[in-house]
């Protein structure tokens, strides 16, 4: 049975990522888990030096969902790439930066630092955090601003490009075509949503810093529905992120049109979570008579899709 | 082949106490979190698989016992997942990972340790006393709340051996006030070396901390942020932290470099700098 899926020119072993900012950059799950067992990992986002992130308290549980904004603190990239990488390269899996800025200079200037680097495969473009005030969402709201990112990046290194996009934008097609033109090899679709939990005793948010960006089940249909959406607008592959536990969820995003997908906020209820829905897959492919993942990819049957104008989305122009 | 700590751990629940109010107690089996966990050390811990809520839950531990393979978790029944688990049955299992986190260090010998507990914060100092009996070592533990309704543990934690000392707010359990009352009525008295070691709500363990520089005393303090993963990737529980080296506060992962702090590291909400900085740089608190 064949679980392996290329994107972006990488191999990945399983369709199953681990998404950014819940696995930390991976060396902290290296007593408790199997790393060799994932198709890939996603660092925390790094930018050139170290950040301190939001103040506490930076998490909130919402119904099935996680309401964050923990303000990317993070070690550095100098730092990931001295003491993280050559431990990270020991594990026989897809290693994935995600790359932050504030400038457009700085994201290339990551980016340029990771080039070469053993134990980095791949660059994930952080233009999609709510949580910081400059770059993040500043920049993924915006498809010029989107492409020039993008752009900066590609031109800085041959690692594969794979910008993050935001779900709290209009048009996500728009978006997904303008970092295309940049130059992206793959989209990871959705970073969170953004969200306001309120606390009605003190009548303040949830969160010191305010908004935060909603993960978990809760956001799973929307995800589905925007990766699909972006799928359709663009001839590169969209890895699928957004509420992921099981292997039904992973489906759907497969089913939709992405060749793999990112586990979040699911390692933080079970960081073995993706050995259950690996074994659950298999299980499922074998019902189903299949013997190839791939053959899952983009088969999604929308009813009377032989009449495209009619399903009520610019997506399926 | 590395030794990894399983990421879940099925522990079926064997026995169940109703308490006064909300509160209840627990025991799971788990072999190797009984013998292996420290007075500090918590776990991680979910009832069914049900994504309402999501996450898993921090409970120190409160109580282990090695030859029946289980630990003890003092839960206090306030939301969904503390509900969920103290509505299991006896048979029915968890979700657990554990045990987590850095311990409360042994007081060397001959030192006194003085455990000061803030409400639902008495859980760890069960195991605590436990541990220092085994090893010879003298305990005191100073218990606060609200009021009575606040000490649901006080004859459990009395029958013990080990001197307790209750206070409370509105004087319906012990002395009247703040359970630092009663702690700093000992210390003025001739006690010999003591060391503190605190649990429960911040202002509490901001006082203890103050009370300890005032006095020339060690403290460690056990934090308790939200959570979210209990293993230092989600970063949802930081706590501000400056070592005598560091030129500013950093944050640090409650989960992972605590739940179990030395207090004079820890730079408190009302403080510009730490403790331990003030000292190595020289300047008067």
């Amino acid at each position: 049975m064949n679980l392996a899926v290329e994107v972006a020119g990488l191999r990945f072993k399983n369709p199953l990522i681990a998404a950014s900012g819940t696995f930390g950059y991976g060396i902290e799950y290296e007593d408790i888990l199997d790393l060799s067992r994932l198709g890939g990992l996603v660092s925390k986002g790094l930018y050139m030096e170290p950040r301190d992130g939001n103040p506490v308290p930076r998490i909130a549980e919402t119904p099935s969902g996680l309401l964050n904004a923990i303000g990317l603190q993070g070690i550095g990239i100098k730092a990931f790439v001295r003491d993280v990488a050559p431990r990270v390269a020991r594990h026989d899996t897809v290693h994935i930066v995600n790359v932050c800025g504030d400038t457009v200079e700085e994201y290339a200037e990551v980016a340029r630092v990771c080039d070469g680097v053993p134990g980095i495969h791949g660059l994930e473009i952080n233009i999609s955090c709510p949580n910081v005030k400059k770059g993040g969402i500043a920049f993924g709201g915006d498809p010029r601003m989107t492409h020039d990112v993008v752009a900066a990046v590609r031109k800085a290194t041959r690692l594969p490009v794979i910008p993050k996009l935001s779900p709290n934008v209009t048009d996500i097609a728009l978006l997904a075509r303008a970092a295309e033109e940049g130059g992206a090899d793959a989209l990871s679709c959705i970073n969170t949503l953004l969200g306001l939990a309120i606390d009605v005793e003190t009548r303040r948010p949830k969160l010191a810093y305010g908004t935060g960006g909603l993960s978990g089940p809760a956001i799973r249909p929307v995800a589905v529905r925007m990766a699909w959406q972006a799928a359709q607008a663009v001839g590169i592959p969209v890895i699928g992120i957004g509420g992921i536990s099981s292997a039904n969820d992973a489906l759907e995003f497969l089913i939709a049109g992405c060749p793999a997908v990112q586990i979040g906020t699911a390692n933080f209820v079970d960081p073995g979570v993706h050995e259950r829905i690996l074994a659950d897959l298999e299980s499922w492919l074998e019902r189903q008579g299949l013997d190839d993942i791939r053959d899952v990819v983009g088969s999604l049957e929308l009813p009377g899709s032989s009449d495209a104008d009619d399903c009520g989305t610019e997506a399926c122009e | 082949m590395i030794d990894r700590m399983p990421a879940n751990r099925i522990v079926p629940l064997v026995a169940r106490q109703g308490l006064r109010g909300p509160y209840w107690l627990l025991s799971f089996r788990h072999p190797q979190i009984a013998r292996e966990a420290r007075a500090g050390q918590f776990v991680m811990i979910k009832a069914g698989t049900s994504a309402d809520p999501p996450l898993r839950r921090p409970f120190s531990i409160m109580a282990t016992d090695p030859g029946e393979e289980t630990f003890t978790l003092f839960i206090k029944d306030v939301g969904q997942g503390s509900h969920a688990l103290s509505a299991l049955d006896v048979g029915e299992v968890a979700q657990c990972l554990g045990p987590l986190g850095h311990h409360f260090s042994a007081p060397p010998r001959g030192t006194e340790a003085l455990l000061i507990a803030g409400g639902y914060g008495v859980a760890p100092f069960r195991l605590f006393l436990d541990e220092l009996k085994r090893d010879g070592g003298r305990g005191r533990l100073f218990y606060g709340g609200r009021s009575s309704k606040d000490l649901p543990l006080l004859d459990h934690m009395s029958a013990l051996g080990a001197p307790v000392v209750p206070a409370t707010e509105d004087g319906s359990a012990g002395e009247k006030g703040r359970v630092t009352r009663p702690l700093e009525g000992w210390l003025d008295q001739e006690t010999g070396p003591a060391r503190l070691y605190a649990c429960g709500p911040e202002p509490m363990l901001e006082a203890v901390a103050h009370l300890a520089e005032a006095r020339g005393l060690e403290a460690e303090v056990s934090l308790d942020p939200w959570m979210g993963c209990g293993v230092g990737t989600c970063l949802g529980c930081v706590v501000r932290v400056q070592d005598a080296g560091d030129e500013r506060a950093g944050y640090r992962c409650a989960c992972t470099v605590g739940p179990v702090f030395d207090a004079a590291r820890v730079r408190w909400p009302g403080e510009d700098v730490s403790r331990a900085r003030r000292a190595a740089s020289g300047v008067e608190a």
